[in-house]
């Protein structure tokens, strides 16, 4: 009882700190949203499009660039523009349309339609194939529309028109795609993965940062005041668990609420996410004690925890998928609690799995939890009890 | 010169002396830098290992295993035999294949015939890339196939005569697609995750002065000392500018040996040398010019500390550091340039895809205006900050 008296005089007091719930609740869900919007517009090749003259074979052809499902094309009135937005990494490839493509085609000459890479041609090489694939379409058709007017009284852009029509209506060799799976070993992209590796990042980046409200306790000399009471120890050390578990927790299932109603997430099986945000929040309190007792001043634990946290969720995968990184890499992230927690949300959100499936991992973060518990536990006891 | 001297010195040494000044402006951003390294120092280009399931054996097929394991593709993937559709199923599923092709029995003679059946790609859920590239090669290969049948179409569709069919298509079968798309270097270089992240991260960890700056201020302000200091026989101004020298000389030392550092040990390009110091200057000018804006919005050193953080998370956020702003959408790219760092990255995005010194004028004046604008704000406010 006196522990939860402790833990809600705690709370109350940090509750009164703005800026601890700007970073807390809006920050969050901004960081949700700026990586969600980012990743998801990275699902597709992006191609920058120069479309040269506004004449009707150049105009399909665009058409064509901008119609196919593998691009996001990007128009631009230069080709200088777009090497600028290619420097950027705004757009993979530009794709000039030559100012002479209606002229020469008209008049049976070949056209080669120029695409500006960055680097070598040889990373560039699957957005090439993906914009070849387009053009080559494109010329089937200028193809037979030229063959079918040295034959016919027709005229060429109706022969163009007629032409495509029929390649529309009846592909001659029509290739299909077919996903042999529907579970997949990684996140989503979009909010699907910011959400989840955001509750991971802030919760414990949060609690690590979160440190410094203990410090000033002691600084303040609260903890020496409390135990002048008949309060004991042991008391005081589970007000502050428990004040560090109820704000991870808070933390946590407000991205959980933010995520399934502004960005539609949907967090899998009910029972095993329940479990999983609360082993997290568990390893969290741990973190946040352990920041609590092995900083020296409030600003240390303000500035240095937010940096540990960030290095984490960078080696845990939260920032990048660690599947995108060499074997080591993902080796030694795999060090970080964080990993662990972010491969427990790919089964739940990816394969749909269910509390057997993460019992595995609940266990690996029971573990972290139950070190950095043990760990700021006996340091909060020794400053406590030492004069 | 030599009073604001001593109070930029004093507050240098004092801040040094706190070690998570060291820690967020050497320490940590060189750290992650170093992580960024190790993640993404081997990223090479796309490559897929893929199977070819010929269920058909006959010629069009033949052609086109050739082609997919014609050497201009050899960079791009690997290609290897599978013996049935469920064997390749089963690798595709596994994830030892990125993509198949499945010809199906009797594809060349439909082909032939003009009664195409489908080439199926077989993918899997994480390796869209895979399944796409796999696509466009047969869409490529297809084109020309379909071009000739689709000549033959359009000519009987125009008036030519149906019973000359094999004809035509023995003419159309002469021709080649007149659009082809042709490889060209840009001039510009490709940009690593080192060449983004090292700079994003070092503005991101200098930001951190603007908090240490306020946070002095305001606990000299209730030591006394900023008291005693108005005391002695120099103006307000002269401690402003000592102060404002602290804060500039900690942002260049931070940025610049992160700069120096990241460059010579993890390879990272930062730009032309004089170009790259103008901006670390001006970004310098932004912290003095922020922290001077900090002090004078604040009323308390608790105040202080929350406005310098939201101020530095707010703007690392919209200017890009997070998150590479180049894969987002235009809005997030536009609200970016409201910011000095996103100003920043954009010169030493452009500097690292090869472009010249040039790139960073634009960006260069748009910092040293929001620095202008920052100090001109808090120089409106001065008042607010009283005993100076």
């Amino acid at each position: 009882m006196t522990a939860i008296a402790l833990a809600v005089a705690e709370l109350k007091r940090v509750m009164r700190d703005r800026t601890s719930l700007f970073f807390m609740i809006v920050f969050p869900i901004l960081v949700i949203l700026l990586v969600g919007v980012t990743t998801a517009s990275s699902k597709t090749i992006r191609v920058g499009l120069v479309p040269g003259q506004s004449a009707i074979l150049a105009t399909q052809l665009v058409q064509d660039l901008a119609a196919d499902p593998a691009m996001t094309t990007r128009q631009f009135a230069t080709r200088a523009e777009g090497v600028g937005a290619l420097r950027r990494g705004e757009v993979e490839a530009v794709v000039v349309i030559p100012m002479t493509l209606d002229a020469d085609l008209r008049s049976g000459r070949a056209v080669q339609v120029p695409v500006l890479v960055s680097g070598s041609f040889d990373t560039s090489q699957a957005v090439v194939t993906a914009v070849a694939s387009v053009v080559a379409r494109n010329g089937a058709a200028v193809q037979a529309a030229t063959f079918a007017t040295t034959l016919s009284g027709r005229d060429f852009a109706e022969n163009v028109a007629a032409a495509r029509s029929l390649q529309r209506q009846t592909p001659v060799v029509p290739v299909r795609t077919e996903v042999v799976n529907r579970k997949s070993d990684f996140l989503p992209t979009g909010y699907s993965r910011s959400a989840p590796t955001m509750l991971v990042l802030f919760v414990f980046l949060n609690a690590l940062a979160g440190g410094a409200a203990m410090i000033q306790t002691r600084k303040f000399g609260i903890f020496s005041r409390a135990l002048a009471a008949p309060i004991r120890a042991r008391d005081l050390i589970l007000g502050e668990a428990l004040c560090y578990f109820a704000l991870a927790l808070a933390q946590a299932l407000l991205i959980v609420v933010v995520g399934a109603v502004m960005f539609g997430v949907s967090w899998g099986d009910p029972l095993a996410a329940a479990a999983l945000v609360g082993m997290w929040a568990l390893v969290g309190t741990g973190a946040g004690m352990v920041s609590g007792t092995i900083f020296r001043t409030p600003e240390q634990a303000s500035a240095i925890g937010p940096a540990v946290g960030i290095a984490f969720a960078m080696l845990g995968g939260c920032m990048w998928p660690l599947e995108v990184v060499p074997s080591s890499v993902r080796l030694a992230g795999h060090a970080t609690p964080h990993a662990w927690a972010v491969d427990a949300w790919a089964t739940l959100l990816s394969r749909g799995g269910g509390l057997a499936d993460i019992a595995g991992y609940l266990a690996i973060l029971a573990a972290y939890a139950v070190v950095l518990l043990a760990i700021a536990s006996l340091r909060l006891r020794r400053s406590l009890v030492t004069p | 010169m030599s009073a604001v001297l001593a109070i930029a010195v004093k507050d240098l040494r004092q801040r040094l002396r706190d070690r998570s000044a060291i820690v967020l402006g050497f320490v940590a951003p060189l750290a992650v830098a170093w992580l960024i390294s190790m993640a993404f120092g081997s990223t090479g280009s796309f490559h897929a290992n893929v199977a070819v399931v010929d269920l058909d054996r006959g010629p069009v097929a033949a052609g086109f295993t050739t082609f997919v394991k014609s050497p201009d593709l050899a960079k791009l993937l690997t290609v290897t035999s599978a013996a049935t559709e469920a064997d390749a199923r089963a690798m595709v599923n596994k994830g030892d294949l990125g993509a198949a092709f499945v010809i199906p029995q009797g594809f060349s003679d439909a082909v032939t015939s003009g009664n195409g059946r489908p080439i199926t790609i077989l993918t899997s859920v994480d390796s869209s890339i895979a399944g796409q590239v796999a696509q466009s090669l047969a869409e490529s290969y297809t084109a020309q196939i379909e071009a000739v049948q689709l000549s033959v179409k359009t000519a009987v569709a125009s008036g030519a005569p149906a019973a000359s069919v094999e004809k035509l298509a023995a003419e159309a079968a002469t021709a080649r697609i007149p659009e082809q798309t042709v490889t060209q270097a840009s001039g510009a270089k490709a940009l690593s995750a080192i060449n983004y992240y090292a700079p994003a991260m070092a503005i991101f960890f200098s930001f951190f002065a603007i908090g240490f700056g306020a946070r002095g201020f305001f606990l000299e302000r209730s030591g006394g000392t900023l008291d005693r200091l108005a005391a002695a026989p120099i103006g307000p101004g002269t401690i402003l500018l000592g102060k404002s020298l602290a804060t500039f000389v900690y942002g260049m030392a931070s940025l610049g040996t992160v700069a120096l550092f990241t460059s010579l040990v993890f390879g990272a390009y930062w730009g032309p040398p004089l170009a790259v110091a103008a901006l670390i200057v001006a970004l310098a000018l932004t912290l003095v010019g922020l922290t001077a804006l900090v002090i004078t919005a604040a009323r308390t050193e608790r105040q202080s500390e929350g406005f310098a953080s939201i101020l530095t998370f707010g703007l690392v956020l919209l200017g890009g550091n997070f998150v590479f702003v180049g894969e987002a959408p235009q809005l997030v790219r536009t609200l970016a340039l409201f910011t000095p760092n996103g100003w920043a990255l954009r010169a030493l995005t452009d500097f690292s895809g090869g472009a010249d010194w040039t790139a960073g004028v634009m960006p260069l004046m748009a910092i040293l205006a929001f620095a202008l604008g920052t100090g001109a704000v808090a120089f409106t406010l001065r008042r607010r900050v009283v005993n100076l």
